[in-house]
């Protein structure tokens, strides 16, 4: 027996030595603190995120007329990141290299509404996040592994696509209604035809996830009334979408007045699963090359529900079985239930028809009608994990929390000022998280130290967990979040480096593969950046210098080969006016014509590493003879 | 001395130490770990006995500044054939458990300790080359440094930690089966 202890021993001292050694005995993360009950701390505490923790939540911010998103953290309400999606932004070369340039076509600027996270079973998942564009018609994706944009539509047909985007339970549609009615092709037509010959059209958008392809499905032509917000039903609303309208008089000047004077606009209810059979069914018409549903025509599938005049927002709630809208001038705000509209469409109860299309009873789909005492402009409403409804007061600037399935009025707090929209954690899936509800308010006023006349807009942070409401935070934005989506950080999950892809016929990796190649009048180069200097051509007596003649065109693929996480590079020629940058691993390319002779320094725009002022070399373009 | 066979307890105690050299080729033998204000998650360099793992593009990225070569594993022909020179020794190892003869125990102890012994000549070999042959063209003028095989250095920024990886340790613990027959069958 005592014979195989030492054997066993000198193994035992070899494998503890090894664990002694390499085992890890740090400690994990310490996620779980963040989530104790938040009720013992000040409202310091609550927000304060110190240096080498993270923040719980993201926030991702439509950056309205900016075009662009922000990217805060909750909730300290840091902001993180400035992601460009339809404007150009010199400070990461966003409209300036061949593929954002391209991204954006010949538009400078885009008016990013409500962006929307791509879903799996009505709860993000934390791929993707769709936004639209008032200003110019257009939608976008954006990829969260790289906070970058990555495909860009024009929808034709539509003249601001405003309360979308919204996509359906599985991402499976991302619809884009419209806010101004224009006629099909946005042709010509005078305003005194608008009724006949103006169209309100929907597009109904999927995203091919391979390529990162955004591609419009088919269109429906509603009538020529304004479109608002809309959401998609979840559960047994899944295959159902909502969206509220205005200007349902058809009014062609001053909105103001003329738009409201109806006592009731609507709610469209439609089913998209119905819409997509018509569409494989062929019941469509082929307008201006897109499948077009005409709802007087092509029937079936879409509904009317009168709503107060003047909606704004429409919610469901997190079970899908109701959807919440109010008009924004009334003081009331109305639950009404799926499952009685559903009743009533199968009777075919209706009340007549507008442009073809059928009209419920209001009270046949109403469930109730709720009024907290003087809360007035009622906006847009989110929901915490019991399904609690928190709505925006614009008027009354304050956010009510109240009982969907009883009315009662639970709690209201003030917020500084008039807040538009508002986004909860997770508010707008099946499944909220409650916490956190943070006010989009549209004016900062006296908030913050003074700029001038304008201010930035204002966001405030309110915690929900304590008996009451409290506003814990507030933190000045850019003009100007709209909505905003605020998902768990644990559901994103980024990359740090781009990988090598041989594949691409750009990208060159080792310096040997450096080189200026001459076309005729093309000179193609394929370059490195890395810790510290450009590699043009390696052979070449100086490799960071360009050479061309004056015309020439110049193709530069530039490769960062510093495969370590946030050692960008930028690239920038003086006086050329362009600037690109290459993340790590990236390679990028621009596209310009040397119309300038003359001696050009060029350098690193975006700050290296220690030598980074030494990042420069020259661009000579030789005078033509 | 020649006369007696190893028992049986000694023979597996070798198959064993066979056994523990082959499991070592599966596992880093040495690495340096850099650690620096910007990097405080480490930048590694891990070498197996065919193979280097680890940030050696960050490495070799922030080592241009001092001048110092890339690492690369072209750059250590050692790895194209170590690990058969491994498995080699494994298969020696192993024969002994057969041959069972003291006699031959010793030669592969000696063979080991030879075996080790240019091992840790050519690690020292290799981070004196590496210290001391750097290009005086280098921004950052650097005295000539050789890093330890085991324990701390100072460079710049960086401190770098090296140590035995788990394999030198499976290695070593091989050895010590190898010794344990001789003292257990040693003259009584
Ligand atoms: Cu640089």
């Amino acid at each position: 027996m005592k014979k195989w202890v030492p054997a066993v021993s000198g193994l035992a001292a070899g494998v503890l030595a090894a664990t002694v050694f390499f085992a890890d005995f740090s400690p994990g993360p310490k996620s779980e603190a963040a989530n104790e009950v938040n009720s013992n701390k000040t409202n310091a505490e609550k927000v304060y995120v110190p240096f080498g923790e993270k923040d719980e939540y993201y926030l991702m911010a439509s950056g309205g007329h900016s075009g662009q998103m922000f990217i805060y953290g909750v909730p300290s309400m840091r902001h993180i990141r400035t992601v460009p999606v339809f404007s150009p932004d010199s400070a990461t070369g966003y409209g300036f290299d061949e593929h954002t340039k391209e991204l954006m076509g010949k538009y400078n600027w885009g008016d990013l509404h409500h962006p929307a996270l791509s879903e799996t079973n009505g709860d993000y998942d934390g791929k993707y996040l769709f936004a639209t564009d008032v200003g110019n018609s257009r939608a976008a994706v954006m990829n969260l592994e790289t906070f970058t944009t990555r495909d860009i539509i024009d929808v034709p047909n539509t003249s601001g696509p405003h309360c979308a985007a919204f996509v359906t339970e599985n991402t499976e549609y991302m619809f884009l209604p419209t806010r101004f009615a224009v006629p099909i092709g946005s042709e010509y037509a005078s305003l005194d035809e608008y009724s006949e010959t103006y169209r309100g059209v929907m597009s109904a958008v999927t995203f091919d996830e391979e390529n990162e392809k955004l591609n419009i499905a088919y269109q429906v032509a509603l009538p020529p009334w304004s479109y608002d917000l809309s959401d998609a039903g979840k559960k047994m609303s899944a295959d159902w979408a909502v969206m509220t309208t205005y200007n349902t008089e058809e009014a062609t000047t001053n909105l103001e007045i003329n738009a409201s004077q109806a006592d009731r606009d609507y709610i469209v209810l439609f089913n998209w699963k119905e819409l997509e059979q018509k569409i494989a069914d062929g019941d469509y018409d082929e307008v201006t090359g897109q499948k077009m549903i005409f709802p007087e025509k092509h029937k079936g599938g879409i509904y009317l529900v009168p709503v107060a005049k003047s909606p704004h927002g429409v919610d469901v709630t997190p079970d899908g079985e109701h959807f919440i809208a109010s008009g924004k001038l009334a003081p009331a705000m109305t639950v009404f239930s799926f499952e009685k509209a559903f009743a009533a469409i199968e009777a075919g109860e209706f009340e007549g028809e507008r442009n073809g299309i059928p009209i419920l009873n209001y009270e046949s789909v109403m469930e109730r009608e709720v009024n907290p005492e003087n809360a007035l402009g009622p906006l847009h409403t989110q929901f915490d994990d019991k399904g609690m409804a928190y709505t925006t007061m614009f008027i009354s600037s304050e956010i009510v929390k109240w009982d969907p399935s009883t009315g009662e009025t639970l709690d209201r707090v003030p917020v500084q000022y008039s807040p538009g929209h508002s986004v909860a954690a997770e508010g707008d899936t099946v499944a909220p998280d409650g916490k956190y509800i943070i006010a989009l308010n549209k004016i900062a006023k006296d908030s913050y130290l003074s700029v001038g006349p304008s201010h930035p807009e204002s966001m405030q942070l309110i915690d929900l967990t304590g008996e009451k409401m409290e506003v814990i935070q507030s933190a000045p934005v850019n003009p100007e979040p709209h909505y905003a989506q605020m998902i768990k950080a644990d559901k994103i999950n980024t990359i740090s480096i781009y990988d090598k892809d041989e594949s691409n016929p750009y990208a060159v990796y080792s310096q040997d593969q450096t080189r200026i190649e001459r076309n005729g009048n093309e000179v193609h180069v394929y370059g490195i950046a890395m810790r510290s200097k450009f590699i043009f051509d390696a052979k070449a007596e100086r490799p960071d210098v360009i050479e061309v003649n004056e015309g020439d065109k110049v193709f530069l693929h530039l490769t960062n080969i510093d495969f370590d996480q946030d050692i960008t590079h930028g690239f920038a020629i003086n006086q050329y006016d362009l600037n690109i940058e290459v993340q790590p691993g990236q390679t990028n390319t621009i596209e310009f014509t040397a119309d300038k002779a003359g001696t050009f320094p060029l350098y690193c725009t975006n700050f290296c590493s220690a030598l980074h002022q030494e990042m420069t070399g020259y661009f000579l373009v030789k005078p033509k003879q | 001395m020649n006369g007696k066979r190893l028992s049986i307890f000694s023979s597996i105690a070798i198959v064993i130490s066979a056994l523990l050299i082959i499991f070592s080729l599966f596992f880093p033998w040495w690495r340096m770990e850099f650690f620096a204000p910007q990097y405080p998650e480490g930048l590694n360099i891990i070498v197996y006995p065919d193979k280097l793992e680890g940030e050696l593009d960050q490495i070799n990225a922030l080592n241009h500044y001092i001048g110092m070569q890339t690492f690369s594993e072209e750059n250590f022909p050692e790895l194209q054939y170590l690990n058969y020179l491994i498995i080699g020794l494994a298969a020696i190892v192993l024969i002994g458990a057969f041959v069972r003869k003291k006699s031959y125990l010793y030669f592969v102890i000696s063979l080991f300790i030879i075996g080790g012994a240019v091992g840790v000549w050519d690690l020292r070999h290799a981070l004196a080359y590496f210290g001391t042959n750097l290009d005086p063209m280098a921004p950052i003028d650097m005295e000539p440094f050789v890093p330890p095989i085991i324990g701390e250095n100072i460079i710049a920024n960086f401190t770098t930690y090296s140590l035995l990886g788990t394999g030198t340790y499976f290695v070593i613990a091989a050895f010590i089966l190898l010794l344990i027959p001789l003292w257990k069958e040693r003259k009584q």
